[in-house]
């Protein structure tokens, strides 16, 4: 107690506070005075854990969470009958190809194949209506009531027309497992959620407008009719793509729009029933693992041929080849917002889905295994007794067992943010100093260098209004560009419209420039500021965006992250020129570089809501054209 | 919130006591304002943010010793200066009103209707009266305040010091309290009249019962809606054990009232800078923190140019405020929405919007004291070992 007093009592030394502020003011000036050294360690860093984000090291196994799913727990009850059936169906489905059958005809077919069945059935006609024309098409889908409760939450089973595997592969043999499956499920009384099936029209559209008509979310581009039966909320789906012959492995597609995922625990479950009902090994995407390629065509291969023989043999590269394969496919899906199947428009209703595709091969499994499978699936998802919750949302598939948590990614592109932000900061500082030489150190000789440690180091004013002007004028350029390419006229001319509007966002700034009020002399010039500015706002950016959507950050911190840091004002006009041309080609070059991936991304804005397209012209590519105006004005 | 409003005057026009099942938490008073006076229409909102925009130009005027009636000549040139709230912010803004009606945390809440533009406004003119030295309309006015949100009180002693003292900027110069203590308790006296007088109106005007007073004010002692806001208290009770809860309530409402001396005694010279300093504490630490109360004291920032030169951080301030205004709506959206966050998501993005708060309000504290030091003319000649070097060593003196 007495020393206690004693601590509390004791004098204080007089110098005590004025020690702390000094040992403050040496730590602040250490940072400041190492600001490049730490922000370039952690721009390495950063970029380097993007580098290793495939090492198995950094994933862990996937487990289930919710204990209610208990996955392939079950007995299951189809059997070669129903193969049968699923045969008749396939039988039909190959007339109606051969017949040409319209849009209408088809749907007519399929609602009249479930109605047989005793279903409560009926089609959706839609209409979309785009900048390049309108879409329509039309939806067949029953609804099984359940035996079991009241139908306040549902399951769906759904197959598109179109198949995953593109140039117009038609998925008949997966719509002939729905409509079987239809008449399978319909004879036990074990369902506790009613049961939707769905055939929608063409790829992605018909399935958005029908989930449109459901949630009663209708956009203003749509039309379509309120659907005749309802059921009510629907918790999980199964998408089903089935367009080859057979099937050696069921692959799993699971990104969604807007960069949305579906709740692990379901793929889980679904490799474990895969695996331990169906006997078919579950694939991330259609990527045969190594130790499953070895006699498949080089195509499919981890590595492309020039690589040396001694790595393509190396099971560790080859492992490491594998999941890169993955990583990068799911960035470019992820990245663009683009879903990776029909699943994908089902995320945003707070619908757990996945895309079943069926891994074309000679063999060994075909409808028996698969429709065991979606039976046993569909146990599993009828055992819930909440939405999927417990799992992981966030998360990269690197290998089909195996999954990196968000604390093992997410640095990467923070720690860009960081170095980001720590050199905006740094930026600031600077400006608001200036080093002015004495008079007599001028006079006295005149050649020689003026370096900061003759001077005297004054403060100076940083009036952010210059910066700020152009800060908002890029981002309103950003929303008039989006406008265009969103018109009709861009629809009609894109391949003389795209280069009119990169050449107009290139030239414009340096032309509008001059009439830009520059800060007086006395004040920080304007380049610095923007920067500042630039830097911090291009930070918070990637720092929210990498919880939204992390492959969208990682991708912006590494076209934004090293050009925005480096950008400054250069004396000779060739070098300014240059590197002004670089970062407009690094802003809007995509409009004329890669004219197919503009069009996608505004049919996805427009039809499907993806904000990919409206981001990159509002927020990224002015952002950019920051730093190419901070280029501009030092000359 | 409007919609609260709404559903009080839908329960009172069904006969059903709005007090009764937790649904309706606003007094009496403004139940009835807008129940027999005028309806919720968006107009009386834009009047309420013009009415403050008002008052916060009069306490300007106040604080720089000019007559209220002068010309407004230089109007038209201060909106276009501080047309930008954050350049108001770093820069010399000196004119008020433009950074409140253009203040996205102030306008945000006007256009959702909510009563927090009320209690803003009453605030202001509080604040505007105590300047211009007007006992009884500033008394009422705050008494006002005291009665749609009790945690207003922080603000009574420091209007009171106004009122017998200046509201003339004296931070860099410090003196002790000059003003008549003796008036003190007179002037409470008013206060405690017209808040009784209030209480009064209320209880008539909801029939005699006291059910209003728990409900609207117990509200933010007792915490009984755990709705999520941007303020700190709704997750911390959530999680917390029933048994706990009352300790808990007293130690969160003890904590800002615990700022109101410590404030006042060391900003006596300039008690209009205590008032700022405490609209601070409440824009960070009130129960049922709206976004227009960090927004008030923000925008009450350009009241006080002298101490914009001495704030060390207001960047970074600045970056906090940003990120949370993103995260905010963001993390709402991936719980609420989407399902895929949880609680803590948003419970974290409310922390960063606390740590803005926390931010601002020091930076303020430390620049309102910093001030009466008066500038160092150190040359930098002495220390010439390094750029960096000698850069800080300017910075910190």
């Amino acid at each position: 107690m007495d020393r206690i007093r004693g601590f509390l009592m004791r004098p204080r030394r007089p110098g005590a506070n004025v020690a702390r502020l000094r040992r403050r003011k040496q730590l602040a000036a250490y940072l400041h005075r190492n600001l490049t050294k730490l922000t370039s360690a952690l721009f390495i860093i950063g970029y380097a854990w993007m580098l290793l984000i495939p090492i198995p090291l950094l994933s862990r196994g996937t487990y289930i969470d919710e204990n209610a799913l208990q996955p392939a727990q079950v007995n299951t009850y189809w059997n070669w009958g129903n193969v049968h059936t699923a045969d008749l169906q396939l039988y039909q489905l190959d007339g109606i190809r051969e017949r040409n059958f319209t849009s209408e005809q088809r749907a007519e077919f399929f609602r009249t194949e479930f109605s047989k069945l005793g279903l409560a059935a009926s089609i959706q006609n839609y209409t979309f209506s785009t900048s390049k024309g309108t879409i329509s098409g039309n939806n067949a889908y029953a609804v099984m009531s359940s035996p079991r409760a009241a139908g306040t939450e549902a399951m769906v089973i759904s197959a598109s027309w179109l198949s995953t595997a593109g140039h117009g592969a038609l998925n008949l043999r997966g719509i002939s497992t729905v409509l079987s499956l239809a008449a399978f499920l319909k004879d036990y009384s074990l369902w506790a959620k009613d049961i939707i099936f769905i055939i929608s029209d063409d790829y992605l559209h018909g399935m958005h407008a029908w989930l449109n008509a459901y949630h009663g979310t209708i956009p203003s581009n749509l039309h379509t009719d309120p659907l005749e039966h309802t059921s009510g909320v629907i918790w999980t789906a199964l998408n089903i793509d089935y367009s080859s012959h057979s099937f050696s492995h069921l692959g799993v597609f699971h990104e969604g729009l807007n960069g949305r995922l579906p709740n692990q625990d379901l793929i889980n479950s679904f490799r474990l029933i895969s695996h331990y009902t169906g006997g078919v090994p579950m694939t991330v995407y259609d990527h045969l693992e190594p130790s499953d390629a070895v006699d498949r065509l080089p195509e499919q291969s981890v590595f492309p041929s020039w690589v040396p023989p001694f790595i393509q043999q190396s099971p560790q590269l080859q492992q490491y080849g594998y999941r890169v394969r993955n990583v990068i496919r799911h960035i470019g899906y992820q990245a663009r917002g683009m879903c990776s199947g029909v699943h994908g428009l089902m995320h945003q209703f707070r619908i757990d889905a996945i895309t079943l595709f069926a891994v074309p091969a000679d063999g060994p499994h075909g409808f028996h295994a698969l429709g065991k499978i979606v039976e046993s699936t569909l146990r599993t998802m009828n055992n819930l007794l909440e939405r999927l919750h417990a799992s992981f949302f966030f998360y990269i598939l690197t290998s089909p067992g195996t999954f990196m948590k968000i604390g093992m990614f997410l640095p990467s592109a923070i720690l860009v943010s960081v170095a980001m932000l720590f050199k905006g900061l740094g930026e600031w500082v600077t400006a608001g100093w200036v080093c002015e030489m004495s008079e007599a150190s001028l006079k006295g000789n005149e050649t020689e260098k003026p370096s900061p440690a003759k001077g005297t180091w004054r403060n100076r004013r940083r009036p952010l209004l210059s910066a700020l002007i152009v800060v908002v004028a890029t981002h309103v350029l950003g929303v008039l560009v989006f406008n265009l390419i969103c018109s009709r006229w861009f629809a009609k001319y894109p391949s003389f419209l795209a280069p009119a509007i990169f050449v107009a966002v290139s030239v414009i700034p340096p032309i509008l420039l001059p009439l830009l009020s520059t800060n007086a002399p006395e004040a920080a010039p304007t380049s610095m500021l923007l920067k500042s500015s630039n830097l911090c706002l291009a930070s918070t950016v990637i720092s929210i965006m990498s919880l939204l959507n992390f492959s969208l950050a990682a991708m912006l911190a590494i076209t934004m992250g090293v050009p925005l840091a480096t950008s400054y004002t250069s004396s000779s006009t060739m070098t300014t020129h240059l590197r002004y041309a670089g970062y407009c080609m690094l802003a809007w070059g995509w409009l004329v570089l890669v004219p197919g991936e503009v069009e996608s991304a505004i049919w996805n804005w427009e039809v499907l809501g993806v904000w990919f397209a409206p981001f990159i012209c509002i927020v990224y590519a002015p952002l950019v054209m920051q730093a190419a105006i901070v280029c501009l004005q030092g000359s | 919130m409007s919609i609260l409003v709404n559903e009080g005057l839908w329960l009172l026009d069904n006969n059903i006591d709005p007090y009764v099942g937790g649904a309706f938490r606003h007094s009496p008073l403004l139940l009835s304002l807008f129940s027999t006076i005028v309806p919720p229409l968006p107009i009386i909102w834009a009047l309420s943010d013009a009415v403050g925009a008002w008052a916060l130009l009069r306490i300007w005027r106040a604080r720089q010793g000019l007559s209220s009636l002068k010309g407004t000549g230089s109007d038209v040139e201060n909106l276009i200066v501080s047309v930008y709230v954050p350049s108001a912010y770093f820069e010399y803004a000196p004119n008020a009103p433009h950074s409140y009606l253009l203040n996205p945390y102030l306008l945000l809440p006007s256009l959702a209707l909510s009563t927090s533009t009320f209690e803003n406004t009453l605030t202001l003119l509080a604040l505007m009266f105590a300047s211009e030295g007007k006992v009884s309309p500033a008394l009422l006015a705050i008494a006002f305040a005291v009665h749609l949100t009790p945690s207003s009180i922080l603000l009574l002693l420091p209007i009171l010091m106004v009122l017998l003292s200046s509201p003339v900027s004296h931070l860099a110069s410090p003196r002790p309290f000059h003003g008549n203590l003796k008036r003190i308790p007179f002037l409470f006296g008013e206060f405690t009249l017209y808040w009784l007088v209030l209480v009064g109106a209320a209880c008539i005007i909801a029939g005699g019962s006291w059910n209003w007073v728990r409900a609207s004010w117990g509200a933010s002692l007792m915490l009984p809606d755990l709705t999520p806001n941007p303020g700190l208290w709704w997750y911390f009770f959530t999680e917390m054990f029933d048994h706990f809860r009352p300790f808990f309530l007293m130690v969160f409402s003890v904590h800002l009232v615990i700022y109101i001396l410590p404030i006042c005694i060391k900003f006596q010279h300039d008690p209009l800078y205590a008032a700022f300093l405490l609209v601070g504490v409440l824009g960070t630490f009130k129960a049922y923190l709206t976004l227009a109360d960090p927004g008030l004291f923000l925008s009450m920032i350009s009241l006080f140019p002298e101490v914009h030169g001495y704030l060390r951080h207001p960047i970074i301030t600045t970056l906090l405020h940003l990120h949370a205004a993103l995260l905010l709506p963001l993390q709402h959206v991936l719980w609420v929405s989407e399902g895929r966050g949880n609680a803590n998501f948003y419970y974290a993005a409310s922390l960063v919007m606390g740590m803005a708060g926390g931010a601002g309000l020091v930076d303020a504290c430390w620049a309102g004291m910093r001030i009466a030091v008066g500038d160092a003319k150190v040359g930098a000649e002495e220390k010439v070992e390094g750029k960096g070097k000698v850069m800080w060593e300017v910075v910190q003196q």
